[in-house]
């Protein structure tokens, strides 16, 4: 019985589908036009809004400036050197944190007495923030790029052991029994079993690590200095070039993004049988 | 797995033993077998006092309700399952882990998946220290033999359900294990599948000529594919009755409608009622 007062809703529903069909092709090719005019949009109110004489343009000067003062930041030179730099202090920390952060989390994934030993310290120090130890690593490291890469590995390290623990931890069970049935010895289960069973989980890491290295990086550069994007945007605070300013944010928030991408399209090819 | 595991020492020794004690050595002697799991509530005997043999080629069920500790059993034989009470001998020597003349296959398939199906095959082989191209060669062997010629270079999750359980018993098959042991390999399957897999197996076993003990809580399984089903009750986990299955090989499936069929599933049916009356009742009364 119950079919029977459903069917005329059901009948109806079909009826409104179909008429909502070329309705939806239509709302889907509006959203990608949106999609695409929606930065060129806003740079456009921003324009408008800086030259309006509502605000200060030398506080907050129109996208044509802040084009202008990247153009010059690029032409003197300053900007390769500044980039080299910045580039440098991220990848070195990234590599050389995401290495010790796999290594241990491996390690304290694997063997309990070393994940007893280790851990609580590890937990006691991961929620940090990384920011925190600018003033100390000052005392310590000085100016020197040391201070800078103690930073960003600091920044990286904890994030990828943490992910590679957890991978470690999570490998199937029912895997490693069947890879003992096998005759797998002990020694080969880590690189046949365990590694691979934990790699999304540490590419996982490695991926949200990239961001925070660039967070780090911030913290490092700021703590002075002689080269590099975040200097560059200091400098220029200090000067009041506000369109230079504006101009290392965007580039800062550029590389970001592009390391961000290289990444993903490396982690996708790194876990092949997804 | 929750808390810690320990033996407790039984002193009641009798138990039913195999009705066929085979001339041969036999491929598998299990006997006064007994599991106890201690956890913070106490201890669960989870296998009490279980003796059988299989015999070399034979093919056993082992069927009971889920919980009975049947898989526990075969978990021990293959050696993956410690401690416990009792003697094990697998081929006359004791097992004290996995050894390379037991495979086994699990109700999940359980394949490496960043592994291709030729590459999954050729695991066991590679660790037992063979050449990639022999080991290659053994797995091709196998693929063709499951029928998944096609799918050599898959990877598994793009294979259904009960592809991934074939390349796990050719897996399993590729060290040419003495005794090949099965836990639910068909539980996680839609019925149809089952019957397919059940046909395969049957054929399978005609060609390779291996022991087999394969677990299930499924009575039609059992008596299709056994030469013997052993019937097993739970808490704590015994041998009610083990029933012989005189039936012609080859097998298929379609067995099933047949008289002599009919008549040792109610045998079978009447043990599994009979206990499950008397776990019931006990249970009421206290």
């Amino acid at each position: 019985m119950q079919d029977r007062t459903s069917a005329p809703q059901e009948i109806a529903l079909r009826v409104d589908g179909r008429k909502r069909r070329p309705d939806s092709a239509r709302l889907r090719r509006l959203n990608i036009l949106v999609g695409v005019l929606s930065l060129p949009l806003f740079v456009g109110l921003w324009e408008l809004a800086s030259r309006s004489g509502a605000v200060n343009m030398v506080l907050f000067p129109p996208p044509t400036v802040v084009a202008a003062a990247v153009l010059e930041w690029i032409r003197s030179g300053q900007f390769l050197g500044d980039l080299l730099a910045s580039l440098f202090r991220v990848t070195t920390g990234f590599i050389v944190g995401g290495a010790l952060g796999i290594l241990l989390g491996i390690l304290t994934g694997q063997f309990p007495v070393i994940s007893s030993l280790l851990s609580p310290l590890f937990h006691i120090l991961r929620p940090i923030p990384p920011i925190a130890f600018v003033p100390i690593v000052i005392l310590w490291f000085g100016l020197s790029e040391a201070g800078k890469l103690f930073l960003v590995v600091w920044g990286v390290f904890f994030t990828v052991w943490l992910s590679t623990h957890i991978g470690v931890q999570k490998v199937d069970r029912g895997l490693i029994r069947a890879a003992l049935m096998l005759g797998t010895p002990r020694r080969q289960m880590l690189q046949e079993i365990v590694l691979l069973g934990a790699l999304p989980y540490i590419v996982v890491g490695l991926r949200t690590a990239v961001s925070i290295s660039f967070y780090t990086l911030v913290a490092a550069e700021l703590a002075g200095t002689f080269a590099g994007i975040v200097y560059r945007i200091e400098i220029a605070q200090q000067n009041m070039q506000t369109g230079q300013v504006m101009g290392g944010l965007a580039a800062l928030g550029l590389i970001s993004f592009i390391a961000d991408r290289l990444f993903a399209a490396l982690a996708e090819r790194t876990v092949w049988w997804r | 797995m929750s808390g810690s595991r320990s033996i407790v020492k039984l002193a009641l020794a009798s138990s039913p033993t195999s009705v066929d004690s085979a001339r041969k050595q036999p491929a598998i002697q299990v006997s006064n077998l007994s599991i106890v799991f201690e956890s913070r509530r106490g201890q669960t005997i989870a296998v009490d006092r279980v003796s059988f043999d299989v015999a070399p080629g034979e093919f056993v069920c082992i069927v009971g309700p889920s919980g009975c500790g049947k898989s526990t059993v075969l978990n021990t034989i293959a050696g993956l399952e410690v401690p416990f009470e009792g003697d094990i001998l697998v081929e006359g020597s004791p097992v004290h882990g996995p050894r390379p003349d037991v495979g086994m296959v699990f109700q999940q398939p359980h394949l490496f998946p960043w592994k291709s199906v030729r590459r999954n095959i050729a695991h066991g082989p590679r660790m037992h220290g063979k050449s990639k191209t022999d080991a290659n060669a053994v797995a091709d062997d196998l693929i063709a033999m499951i029928g998944l010629k096609r799918f050599a270079d898959a990877y598994p999750n793009t294979l259904s359900g009960g592809m991934q359980q074939r390349v796990a018993i050719a897996r399993a098959l590729a060290n040419q294990p003495r005794v090949l042991l099965m836990d639910e390999p068909f539980g996680a399957l839609d019925a149809q599948t089952r019957a397919v897999m059940q046909d395969n197996l049957l054929e399978l076993r005609d060609r390779i000529n291996t022991t087999i003990v394969f677990v299930t809580h499924d009575i039609d399984e059992a008596i299709v594919l056994a030469d013997r089903v052993l019937i097993m009750s739970a808490g704590p986990g015994r041998i009610l009755r083990e029933v012989a299955v005189k039936l012609p090989r080859p097998r298929s499936s379609s067995i099933m409608v047949e008289p002599p069929y009919l008549s040792l599933k109610k045998d079978c049916l009447d043990v599994i009622r009979a206990e499950g009356l008397r776990a019931f009742n006990q249970s009421d009364a206290s």
